[in-house]
């Protein structure tokens, strides 16, 4: 499962957006929690991982704010730089800065649905989150 | 070597002599650059000036290095102890010496944390003046009367604490790639199927061996960078390797001074605990053939792609690779691109390099020329095996019974029958496989009325190559257990079959490790 908070502004409150998200795509989502009014709203939810991308995807395109809470954590303190788990991230989301450190961009890891690089790192400074 | 060295003197003059290099220190007016600098002059104002204007290049490495440990002496306790088996923070300490010196090998494991907790991490928490906890168990002796002991240390209880390490800073070292069809957990990390990434070590340029490939400067008594602190080359390291370009140092140093910064313990996943230590070496530009060699760039040190999905000593080379191409992150392997990143870092080797450099501007650290040198021939030998050649696949594997997708249940089962066999690969007209079936398959279609072979057929197949040592297809038969193995080649042409069976009646069983 991953959680996505979804935030509507004063125009987009009034659209049916998130029927027309759920109909079009065919995807179900669980609201675990909504805060709605005529300046806009918030709608925490639950979606499967698989689906996660496609769905953020879907409701972006019709001007909904989608954020992922945070996926995964790098620990900078521990982390080494070495780069053993550069290699194995699928989404580009371990890279090497100009001075050679490791950074995460926590954005576009998938988190649970990988987890490639988490057992890899020789100091466990990668933990994955919820 | 004597004549050797009198050959180099007569070539090179020296322009500057050990001396005067420790002199320039004393009175700070030393010229001194981390190697990286060093090369960006030369490619800039060429050679000769780069050599006139500086005095010491410094290199570094900071990586996993598996031969390493420490050593200790936690005196002697009242009444006495003998120490025969002893332990810090649940980890097994071997005992080298005498009642009270003991060795923390940096690979050990943790008898309560497995893999997850080893040497290499006591000594890290001994390093940052954690509080350990020790003990011992002996046997007894009139002089040395006590059997068992317990207590907590840290490092200012201990009376030595001694970095030892039998092989460290590896000139360079393989690339390794995984060609089987599942993830492998290497001492090379992590490795993704079907050569789907690679993984290197060693700071190529910067690294020390590589500036001073002919062992001039670094040698027996070369004062060195060591996990933060201060310590000592103490001569060649083991399976050093020079015929080969693999060189390797033994080193040691007082780790009381040392810093976590650049001592840390490491688990690697599947392979067990491991230490990454930092190891800077300064390079004294004596005559202008020692700055030609610290010049040498990534582009012109190469090593080899290494397939490390074969389980075996000689593991298949698949091409020559420069540290240039490893360090730009990609590289290309049968065509295709795929990402390479490093084991050992980069940005603390680099860190070495300059911290170095600057406890030697600061007057903190002189330099030392060795006084015996490195050999810079032979190579290592492996081990001499007397109890007959180890056994592979190919030694037991056997005919396989085969059949095709479109053949009825009935005439498979009658197959089955007559060659009185359990399990049946299923292939294609190239005989590469496609499935498998067992009796057992059979047995269960024909109870449940099923018509059809393609119905049973199991697809995702654990197969082995004909190369495999047996320890390693037994492993895979209980991992996922299964009694047969199809054996193939690269073209999954199937070569034949090897069974739980055959692998017993071998080893008599004692392959489940
Ligand atoms: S979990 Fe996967 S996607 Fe995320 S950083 Fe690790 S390897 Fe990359
Ligand atoms: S593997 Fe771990 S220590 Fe190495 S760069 Fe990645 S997060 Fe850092």
């Amino acid at each position: 499962m991953v959680r996505m908070m979804l935030r509507f502004d004063n125009e987009k409150v009034h659209e049916p957006v998130t029927s027309q998200v759920i109909l079009e795509e065919k995807i179900p989502i669980n609201i675990m929690s909504a805060y709605v009014n005529q300046q806009g709203g918030e709608i925490l939810i639950d979606v499967e991982s698989e689906n996660a991308e496609r769905l953020a995807k879907a409701f972006r395109k019709k001007g909904v704010t989608v954020d992922v809470p945070k996926l995964i954590e790098k620990d900078d303190l521990k982390c080494t730089n070495c780069g053993a788990c550069v290699s194995l991230c699928p989404m580009n989301a371990l890279i090497f800065n100009a001075d050679k450190s490791v950074e995460l961009n926590e954005a576009v890891c998938n988190g649970i649905t990988c987890g490639l690089c988490v057992d890899a790192c020789p100091v466990r400074a990668i933990r994955l989150l919820g | 070597m004597e004549g050797k060295n009198l050959i180099t003197k007569n070539l090179t003059r020296n322009k500057r002599t050990i001396e005067e290099i420790n002199n320039k220190i004393e009175r700070s007016d030393i010229q001194v650059l981390p190697v990286s600098e060093f090369k960006k002059i030369v490619e800039s104002k060429g050679l000769e000036v780069a050599f006139n204007e500086i005095d010491i290049v410094t290199t570094g490495t900071f990586g996993a290095m598996c031969s390493s440990g420490a050593l200790i002496n936690v005196g002697h306790s009242d009444p006495p102890i003998k120490i025969q088996n002893a332990w810090i923070n649940d980890v097994p300490i071997t005992h080298p010496g005498a009642a009270v010196d003991l060795f923390i090998g940096a690979t050990l494991s943790s008898e309560t944390k497995g893999f997850e907790y080893g040497g290499g991490h006591v000594i890290e928490d001994l390093v940052k003046g954690k509080n350990v906890n020790f003990r011992a168990t002996s046997y007894g002796t009139d002089c040395y009367p006590r059997t068992e002991i317990e207590t907590t240390l840290t490092k200012d209880d201990l009376n030595q604490f001694i970095l030892l390490n039998f092989r460290n800073g590896y000139q360079k070292y393989s690339c390794a790639v995984n060609g089987r069809d599942e993830i492998i957990y290497t001492y090379m990390g992590k490795l993704l199927p079907k050569y789907r990434n690679a993984s290197y070590s060693g700071a190529g340029e910067i690294s020390p061996l590589n500036n001073d490939p002919s062992y001039e400067v670094i040698g027996l008594g070369t004062k060195i960078f060591l996990g933060g602190g201060q310590g000592y080359v103490l001569g060649e390291g083991t399976q050093h390797s020079p015929s080969t370009g693999y060189g390797t140092l033994m080193v040691k140093g007082n780790a009381k001074n040392m810093s976590p910064e650049f001592i840390r313990g490491a688990s690697f996943t599947g392979y067990g605990p491991s230490i990454y230590i930092g190891l800077g070496i300064p390079v004294p530009l004596l005559n202008i053939e020692i700055a030609k060699k610290a010049a040498v760039r990534d582009e012109e040190i190469f090593t080899e792609v290494i397939d490390y999905g074969v389980p075996r000593l000689g593991r298949p080379v698949l091409r020559q690779v420069s540290y240039r191409e490893l360090k730009s992150g990609k590289l290309m392997l049968n065509g295709r691109e795929i990402k390479v990143s490093s084991m050992s870092s980069l940005q603390k080797a680099e860190l070495i390099c300059h911290e170095l450099a600057s406890w030697i501007k600061k007057g903190n650290f002189t330099l030392t020329l060795p006084i015996e040198r490195l050999s810079n021939q032979g190579q290592p030998k492996p081990m001499r095996q007397i109890k007959g050649a180890a056994a592979f696949v190919d030694s037991i594997l056997h005919e396989a019974v085969t059949c095709q997708e479109n053949e009825t249940i009935e005439i498979v089962a009658k197959r089955l029958i007559t060659k009185n066999v359990n399990h049946i690969i299923v292939t294609d007209s190239d005989q590469k496989i496609t499935g498998i079936v067992t009796s057992w398959d059979i047995t269960k279609a024909i109870a449940n009325g099923v018509r059809t072979l393609k119905e049973i057929i199991v697809r995702r197949v654990y197969t082995a190559s004909p190369n495999e040592p047996l320890e390693v297809v037994a492993k895979r038969l209980a991992q996922h257990n299964i009694s047969a193995l199809p054996v193939i080649d690269e073209t999954q042409k199937v070569l034949g079959i090897i069974t739980s069976e055959d692998i017993a009646k071998l080893v008599g069983g004692n392959l489940n490790g």
